[in-house]
């Protein structure tokens, strides 16, 4: 049952600015001579640049004294171009393979944690939390490291190399320019304080348009049955609306930042003019320098703008990155000092109980074994807690009360890698793996040869659709591929099963999608998928809780009738009354 | 009928005074921008030169006024440009859903949900976006032509070299960069294919804790970040190069530029002023170049995009709409004719009014393709359907769909309340909630009936999601209704329940069960067994289990 899901979620953490700094740091440590090298280069190429205007400031003066040989201001000015794009083309290049090293190595760490997390933690979250993180966060950050990291690069340098020229020509220039500076700051501040905010609820208003189109359009033909079309379209554009609305807020904010940042242009500009009449008017400068000085600042509009405005692309990257890295430290499961060795197949539960929230019991006063090689059904009604105790026993949630064994060891004393490759869960989630069918099945035995792959989905009676599809069992199937129908891909995860050949297996009411016509293929299926194994079955369809060796029969949370099928309809109660309403009408009326 | 290219031309026309307003404002910030290094030189000239402090204010006044005025120009400019964008692709995306959700159908054909919200969404911005760039387009322009006369006015031959020199410049520029950005769009799909296999892996964290696969799934995902990773450099070099060619080539022509105005100054030609002014205008052209090329790249992008909509828009129907409305409350009589359709060869099928009709299929694909034409999902290749003596081909479809209501067995639930979900028309959700044991769903549910269901219902299990939906067809109470497999995740005991309840709630209404289950066939008043494309077997559902060896089989195993 999901029913826990909503009650309380409780979102993965986010890392804090220090440890994200720290993170960053120590992604950067054991790439600083790459990180030192395009630095050099990037510097080297904005420096050049700025050679182009003495340069033409040159030629003016050879003009001025009536020379005519431009040889080589002209000359050089073209070497200043070439070397100056070849450097560029080279520091951004090593920009990105710094930036893009870090990030892979960054996202293949997360992957990592993030599927080694304890299922509960990630079921507390909600499952689109880790989704987003994975896809949003990692696309977010991605971008900045490709478009915004170099751009922002670039134009650092730039101002702060200009600066450097500014104060060369005298140091007054450079203190009439900084009088921009508060204002840009300020600005600045300003901004990131109201962007913040808006940004994160023009996110959510996307996300709760996409999620309504996803909603309509995938239920379209619901909402035709159900004539539900005005009320559709109603709330896709209210949806829609709201994006317009947040997103026009959004460009009326970045608007009044940009008129801001003029109002910086103006004062400087108007500092800088005002310097060069000063110092011009005491003979401390040349007219030349004011001009240039002048010039250099105007030179400066482009980029400034540029870096500040990617202030918020920094921001949102940054905010990105804390919940990246907020994971991808997260302690992965801990594994016990002493891991026991299971001496059977056998599960043993002891008065185990469970609650999801506290004084809501959902499974009491538990006590269950099954034997080596045993095949168990559960019976009971939808909410008895079946799939609680499936999921206790796999070690998927820790049980608020009571024990687990299997073969003779304790779950805790078992650790999590050794108790998943005891027991299995097929539980009632379909989920076919993007990309070639064999690669799907061999997630579960990597190793497997394709002689292996054959045997296993023959064993499931996958083997002759299978071989039917447009490539074999190269196919690629999943999302946006091949779709296999839902008994196919419930075939294809007890065939997983069978590769992954653990000795305890949980199959949790794998049918109930199919229909009935696809349950009885599931059934003969999962028959053959628990060979050999000690078998945990959610059973739905009565026929399948009969051809168990033992049926145990849950109500409300408790065990209230155990024993074999003849035995429990002999004994007349809970199960056989089950089963009478289940074969009053598969007997034949005689 | 929409094509790429009227959809296009729509967005556009569709908000032409916003575009004006921010093309003619968008000008303005142009002009305002060629004019600062005009007045700085002004001041130098004026102020700096002559040591006059009176110069000096007034300029730095004019000064500020330009600064105020082309601030207040860009201001507005990029909000009507932005109004714009968003206004059309609003638009987009409410007319493409509208077309999905047609009562005629046929957009969704040949397209998974996924793609058709990113045609709404992400193609719909594209094609607004469109709107945004086209106000500087024309800004840029105004700047060019402001620059040209400049140019010309200083020296013509000058002046041609910078314009006639430019666009082939650019071109060239792109020339250079265009197998690279063509490699690097190969690329970078690659790349963002690795975010695919992370949030597949992801979504499928439950299978892979069920089966301990997560370290396979951790190696597998390595690989493909270290694929892409290669691929992305790649793509990066490219791009790198591309930007340092174009930096190159710029520097170049500028060089060029200051030869020949050099040799023009040196000869007396124009004067060193202009010289300077030249070679900064030459610079100033670059800018409108640069934003012609970067609106071309955005209207290809949108003319992609907006081919990709009209796809959907113009998307024939799956069903021909008639005008005609069934007989309200009529008696609800269905009747099919030689009904070709897929496996379905000649059927031949009468529903009384009242009746409650079991049909069982042995070959799952009969049910589906059946279910669509009682749905008027399709219309079928031959034959009729008939409600009460009219052919459904006459009927309007969504009065029709208010007769004859198809419940999918798949049906899929909806953001929103328990209740919500239920409530499709105005009646009392009460009965139907009982008789589908909805009501035992709610109680068991932190808010009841008003617990929030989340999209697609998947905050619910699967046999709690079959009974709300199972509530929400019994509720509208349609004279006709048509139910497929109900009860598939439904336990033995609730199923016989709901069995019981089904009949008592649809007394006197037409109601057809396409289904195995036998809980639910016992309760029916016939069966009919549809086999090899037609009926192979009829009678009532005790009969059938007592004489059809076939229907054993197929029904009680």
């Amino acid at each position: 049952m999901t029913r826990e899901r909503e009650l309380d979620r409780e979102l993965l953490p986010t890392a804090t600015g220090r440890r994200t700094a720290a993170a960053v740091g120590e992604l950067l440590r054991p790439r600083r001579l790459l990180a030192a090298g395009a630095f050099t280069v990037l510097v080297a190429a904005t420096a050049v640049g700025l050679l182009t205007a003495p340069l033409l400031g040159h030629i003016v003066d050879v003009v001025a004294r009536g020379g005519s040989d431009f040889t080589v201001p002209v000359l050089a000015l073209v070497g200043v171009a070439l070397v100056r794009g070849a450097a560029n083309a080279w520091g951004l290049s090593l920009v990105s393979r710094l930036g893009e090293s870090m990030l892979a190595t960054l996202r293949e760490r997360f992957v990592e944690r993030a599927l080694a997390l304890p299922l509960e933690r990630v079921e507390r979250a909600g499952a689109g939390d880790l989704t987003s993180r994975v896809t949003n966060d990692v696309a977010m950050i991605a971008r900045s490291v490709r478009e915004a990291l170099p751009e922002l690069g670039r134009s650092v340098l730039t101002i702060v190399l200009t600066l450097g020229g500014l104060a060369l020509l005298d140091w007054r220039f450079l203190l009439a320019a900084l009088l921009a500076a508060p204002i840009q700051l300020y600005t600045v501040r300003w901004y990131v304080r109201r962007a913040i905010p808006l940004y994160a609820s023009q996110r959510v208003k996307d996300g709760a348009q996409q999620q309504q189109l996803l909603d309509t359009v995938g239920g379209a033909r619901t909402v035709r049955a159900f004539r539900l079309t005005e009320r559709h379209v109603g709330r896709v554009r209210r949806r829609s609306q709201d994006v317009v609305d947040i997103t026009m807020r959004a460009t009326r904010l970045v608007t009044r930042f940009f008129s801001r940042l003029n109002l910086a242009e103006f004062v400087g500009l108007s500092a800088v003019l005002i310097a060069g009449f000063v110092l011009v008017g005491n003979g401390s400068a040349t007219i030349g320098t004011a001009t240039a000085a002048a010039l250099y600042f105007h030179s400066l509009f482009n980029p400034v703008n540029a870096a500040l405005a990617l202030v918020d692309d920094a921001q949102s990257a940054a905010a990105s990155l804390a919940r990246l890295i907020g994971v991808a430290d997260l302690p992965g499961e801990q594994e016990p000092r002493h891991s026991g060795t299971p001496v059977d197949a056998s599960v043993k539960a002891a008065s185990l109980g469970h609650a999801y929230v506290a004084d809501h019991p959902v499974l009491s006063d538990v006590d269950l074994t099954v034997e080596a090689g045993e095949r168990v059904a559960l019976v009971g009604a939808s909410g008895a807690g079946k799939t609680t105790l499936a999921k206790l026993i796999a070690g998927i949630h820790l049980p608020t009360a009571g024990s687990i064994a299997l073969g003779g060891v304790e779950l805790g004393e078992l650790g999590p890698a050794a108790i998943r490759r005891t027991v299995a869960l097929i539980s009632q989630e379909v989920h076919v793996f993007a990309g070639a069918l064999a690669d799907d099945l061999r997630l579960a035995r990597p190793e497997a040869t394709d002689e292996q792959l054959r045997e296993a989905l023959a064993a499931v009676g996958a083997l002759p659709w299978a071989e039917a599809l447009p490539d074999g069992l190269s196919t690629v199937v999943g999302e946006g591929a091949h779709r296999l129908t839902v008994t196919q891909a419930q075939q294809l995860a007890l065939a997983r099963l069978v590769l992954a050949d653990p000795p305890i297996a949980i199959l949790d009411e794998a049918t109930a999608e199919a229909g009935s016509t696809g349950a009885r293929v599931l059934e003969r299926a999962a028959d053959q998928a628990l060979r050999g194994r000690t078998g945990l079955v959610v059973a739905h369809r009565l026929t399948q809780a009969a051809a168990a060796d033992r049926i145990v029969v849950l109500d409300a949370g408790r065990i209230v009738e155990t024993g074999t099928h003849d035995e429990l309809v002999a004994a007349g109660g809970r199960y056989a009354a089950l089963w009478e309403a289940w074969s009053d009408t598969r007997q034949q009326p005689g | 009928m929409p094509t790429g290219r009227s959809v296009l031309r729509d967005a556009i026309a569709g908000q032409r005074g916003l575009l004006a307003g921010a093309s003619a404002l968008g000008s303005a910030h142009q002009g305002g921008e060629a004019l600062i290094p005009v007045i700085i030189g002004v001041v130098i000239d004026q102020a700096v030169s002559a040591g006059s402090l009176g110069s000096l204010v007034r300029w730095l006044v004019v000064l500020g006024v330009v600064f105020a005025a082309l601030s207040f120009s860009y201001r507005f400019a990029a909000r009507a440009a932005e109004r714009a964008a968003e206004q059309a692709a609003h638009r987009l995306r409410l007319a493409v859903s509208e077309r999905v959700l047609d009562p005629r159908g046929g957009a969704e054909a040949g397209r998974l949900p996924g793609a058709l919200v990113n045609i709404a969404t992400g193609d719909a911005k594209r094609v607004g976006a469109v709107n945004s760039v086209l106000p500087f387009a024309v800004a840029g322009l105004v700047g060019l032509l402001i620059s040209a006369v400049l140019l010309l006015r200083i020296s013509v031959p000058l002046g041609l070299l910078v314009l006639l020199g430019t666009p082939p410049m650019l071109v060239l520029a792109h020339l250079i960069g265009r197998p690279l950005e063509r490699r690097s769009g190969v690329e970078q799909e690659r790349a963002a294919h690795a975010s695919g296999v992370a949030a597949d892996l992801v979504s499928g964290l439950r299978v892979l804790k069920g089966i301990g696969a997560e370290a396979a799934a951790v190696a597998r995902y390595r690989r493909t970040s270290r694929d892409s990773l290669a691929a992305t450099l790649r793509a990066a070099r490219a791009h790198a190069g591309h930007d340092g060619a174009i930096l190159a080539l710029t520097g170049i022509f500028i060089a060029v530029v200051a030869l020949v105005g050099a040799n023009l100054a040196a000869s007396g030609d124009i004067t060193i002023g202009q010289l300077v002014a030249a070679v900064g205008l030459a610079q100033f052209l670059l800018t409108p170049f640069q934003i012609f090329a970067w609106v071309g790249g955005q209207l290809a992008q949108a003319r992609a995009s907006a081919t990709r909509i009209a796809s959907v828009l113009a998307a024939p129907h799956a069903v021909l709409g008639g005008d005609g409305s069934p007989a309200e409350d009529g008696p609800g009589a269905l009747r099919l004719r030689a009904v070709t359709h897929g496996p379905l060869t000649g059927l031949d099928l009468d529903v009384a009014p009242g009746e409650l009709l079991g049909v069982v299929t042995i070959d799952p694909a009969v049910a589906t393709h059946l279910l669509a034409c009682l749905g008027r999902e399709t219309d079928p290749e031959s034959g009729s359907v008939e409600l009460d003596g009219r052919p459904f081909a006459e009927l309007d479809p969504t009065a029709l769909r208010g007769a004859v209501l198809v419940a999918a067995h798949d049906a899929d639930l909806f953001e929103g309340s328990l209740l919500d979900n239920v409530v499709t028309s105005g009646r009392d959700p009460e009965r139907a909630l009982a008789a589908a044991a909805a009501d035992e769903v709610a109680e068991t549910l932190p808010q009841g009936v008003h617990t929030m269901v989340a999209e697609r219902g998947r905050s619910l299990s699967g046999g709690q999601r079959q009974r709300v939906a199972l509530a929400r067809a019994l509720a509208a109470d349609p004279p006709v209704l048509v139910v497929h497999d109900p009860t598939t995740a439904v336990d033995a005991v609730t199923e016989a329940r709901i069995a019981g309840e089904l009949r008592e709630i649809r007394q006197g209404r037409t109601t057809v069960l396409v289904t195995t289950s036998p809980a639910l066939l016992a309760v029916t008043d016939r069966v009919v067994v549809l086999d090899g494309g037609t009926v192979s077997a009829e009678g009532t559902h005790a009969e059938l289990v007592h004489a059809d060896e076939d229907y054993r089989t197929a029904v009680l195993s």
